[in-house]
């Protein structure tokens, strides 16, 4: 085998130029590609951390059919144990205990219906980042006695800080929750759907109101690493009792998976046109390699050379053609993708001022996933062993009298 | 409370008739007694938990009702008002008027399996609907007409059918089966223990079971039902909710 090898690279230095050439196409195609899919991935998974982030979390601790149904019947207790059994996972990073219903948001003669949130002050600010969102009054504490109210909301209600509004909705088992609270804080979100509703409370709080208890009715669950978000999952739920029940994001905003699919989708198509243009390039050298060597290969024949030898040969040129030229890609890029993954570009501008605005950071963000390098590597290893089929096929047909006399090796 | 008794049952004339529009035509003209005051208790059964609500109510047909709630202790005077297609509500504890928005309406009424929207519906099983006579059957120890009722394409009901069940003899509406669109069983309303109130013999004990939440029962039962009170439409007001014990 190593002499095949060793053959195979004297081959390739033969024609240097044309080598080189067929190298270099196949690195641009792996440093466009892994650039493209770096920069891809890394915006989805910032997407999907900023939206999940927002609202629901990675994971969702919940009592079974609390999502379908959002009632109190499916409310639960959680107790120090529970807490601490998902909170001591390594991979955890933030739980923020919630109680969420809808109700009825009345002042003077106006009246509008809108989810009623109850949270600890602390770590929902910790996970959604909602003190930063206030733009008029104070955040909450956990002494706090009155609500913060979303900016489109309170418009529509005609409030200020300082006013009171009523909050009317149904407790826990059917009983009538009815109480006037202060409004201490206005909320500003970017999305108009959620600028127009939504009150928060302390837990506390809304669990007087709503009749609860000590009950709450979900924890959405922070994580280190998204990638091992299903077997994180899995982990968690052994650990729980069997009337709760953890949801991960991709089945709470099923609309962010499709979102992604569909980009995911059409730059897939992109490089699949990238390598279909680069795949020709190197076919293109390996033919003209082949073809200029008829007469070589005649005489191995000649010589009594077994032909699976010659194939092996070739393949063998093929393979480390596209493999160098992978290989440096992957060696020139990595540092490039490494040094972006650290320092994410800055958007500037406008731009900036919508991303502010949505409450992310102004950047575009690459990813070093390493699924990313695997597959373009995988790519380039399925050009090299197709495009090594034209000579296999050449030398399979190939006449040994024929090709010495130089005419052409096939008559 | 009124409207949803007048919706779920029907009262029967005296008139013996095979013509189902004309049983029911009579029956609604004799329930209108226009102005009622009852007791009701009803009662909430969920899967998990159950609840029991007692409450006095007045109406005033077809426009206006008032019910306040006397039990449990805890949401005592709370009064829902219904005048026309509105819904209010008053809350002893802030001691504020709440006016029920549009949104709400198909929201639980006090955590029944009634909607607030089954409050105010205005539709008269007599004119919006066709009614066919489809058999006669016995339901419990009852000879009954089983009679279907279609809605009219212009009467806004939610409902593609309605199945009743009338006694022959007492003309009472003993059970009624809703269907939706889709042709699904989606309530079923029984009426039992037949009471005389000022002259009109009703069922006093009503179960209302959605079909499609297994476990959950809503059922009130007349303690008093006084068909011959005076009252007049100023009584259901937005001011009153506050005053009325």
């Amino acid at each position: 085998m190593k002499y095949y090898i060793s053959f195979a690279w004297r081959n390739i230095w033969r024609n240097k130029k044309r080598s080189i050439l067929a190298t270099s196409s196949i690195f641009f195609a792996v440093f466009l590609a892994l650039i493209m899919r770096s920069l891809q991935f890394g915006q989805y998974d910032y997407m999907v951390n900023s939206t999940v982030s927002m609202y629901t979390g990675y994971l969702q601790l919940q009592a079974k059919g609390f999502w379908d149904n959002h009632s109190f019947d499916e409310s639960f207790e959680l107790t120090d144990t529970l807490y601490r059994k998902i909170k001591n996972h390594l991979e955890v990073t933030t739980l923020n205990p919630r109680i969420e219903t809808a109700a009825l948001i009345s002042h003077a003669t106006e009246t509008r219906i809108s989810p009623v949130i109850g949270i600890d002050p602390y770590s929902e600010d910790k996970m959604t980042g909602l003190k930063k969102r206030l733009s008029k009054g104070n955040y909450l504490t956990e002494e706090s006695k009155g609500i913060l109210i979303a900016e489109g909301l309170a418009d529509r209600l005609n409030v200020d800080v300082g006013d009171s509004i009523v909050i009317f909705g149904q407790g826990y088992q059917g009983v009538i929750a009815a109480q006037v609270f202060q409004i201490e804080g206005i909320i500003k979100y970017p999305i108009p759907k959620m600028n127009n509703a939504f009150v928060y409370m302390t837990i506390k709080n809304a669990q007087e109101l709503f009749n609860l208890s000590k009950r709450i009715t979900s924890i959405p669950i922070m994580i280190n690493n998204p990638s091992k978000l299903y077997e994180l999952r899995n982990e968690l739920s052994s650990k729980i009792d069997t009337n709760l029940v953890i949801m991960t994001w991709e089945e709470m905003s099923p609309e962010i998976v499709q979102a992604i699919a569909v980009d995911n989708a059409s730059g897939f198509i992109m490089l699949l046109i990238l390598y279909i243009v680069i795949g020709f390039g190197v076919f293109g050298t390996i033919v003209m390699m082949t073809l200029e060597r008829t007469r070589e290969f005649g005489l191995l024949i000649a010589f009594g050379m077994e032909r699976d030898k010659i194939y092996l040969v070739t393949t063998i040129e093929s393979i480390m053609i596209s493999f160098f030229g992978a290989l440096l890609g992957l060696i020139i890029t990595f540092p490039i993708l490494l040094y972006f993954y650290y320092h994410p570009i800055p958007v500037k501008g406008e731009l900036a001022d919508i991303y502010l605005s949505y409450g992310m950071e102004p950047i575009i963000p690459f990813s070093l996933d390493p699924s990313i390098f695997i597959s373009q590597m995988l790519i380039v290893f399925i050009i090299g062993l197709l495009t090594s089929i034209y000579p296999i096929s050449f030398i399979r047909k190939i006449k040994p009298v024929s090709a010495l006399q130089g005419r052409g090796g096939m008559k | 409370m009124k409207k949803i008794i007048f919706l779920f049952f029907l009262f029967n004339s005296i008139t013996y008739s095979q013509n189902p529009k004309e049983i029911v035509k009579k029956s609604v003209d004799i329930l209108y007694g226009k102005k009622t005051f009852s007791v009701i208790t009803m009662k909430i059964i969920k899967p998990t938990w159950s609840r029991t609500i007692t409450m006095k109510a007045w109406s005033y047909e077809p426009d206006y009702s008032l019910v306040y709630i006397t039990e449990p202790a805890r949401d005592k005077g709370t009064v829902t008002l219904k005048r026309k297609n509105e819904v209010w509500n008053w809350l002893p504890n802030i001691q504020k008027t709440i006016k029920i928005p549009p949104s709400m309406m198909l929201a639980s009424w006090m955590g029944s399996d009634f909607t607030n929207d089954d409050l105010v519906r205005q539709s008269s099983v007599v004119d919006d609907y066709e009614h066919k006579l489809i058999s006669e059957e016995k339901f419990l120890d009852y000879d009954c007409y089983k009679i279907m009722l279609i809605p009219k394409s212009d009467a806004g009901i939610v409902w593609s059918k309605v199945i009743l069940w009338i006694s022959k003899k007492e003309y009472m509406q003993l059970k009624s089966e809703f269907y939706n669109e889709d042709g699904n069983l989606i309530r079923t309303m029984i009426g039992s223990k037949p009471k005389n109130f000022s002259g009109h013999l009703i069922p006093s004990y009503w179960e209302m079971i959605p079909n499609d939440k297994s476990g959950n029962k809503t059922s009130f039962e007349y303690n008093e039902l006084d068909f011959n009170i005076n009252i007049t439409p100023e009584f259901f007001s937005i001011q009153n909710m506050s005053r009325v014990r």
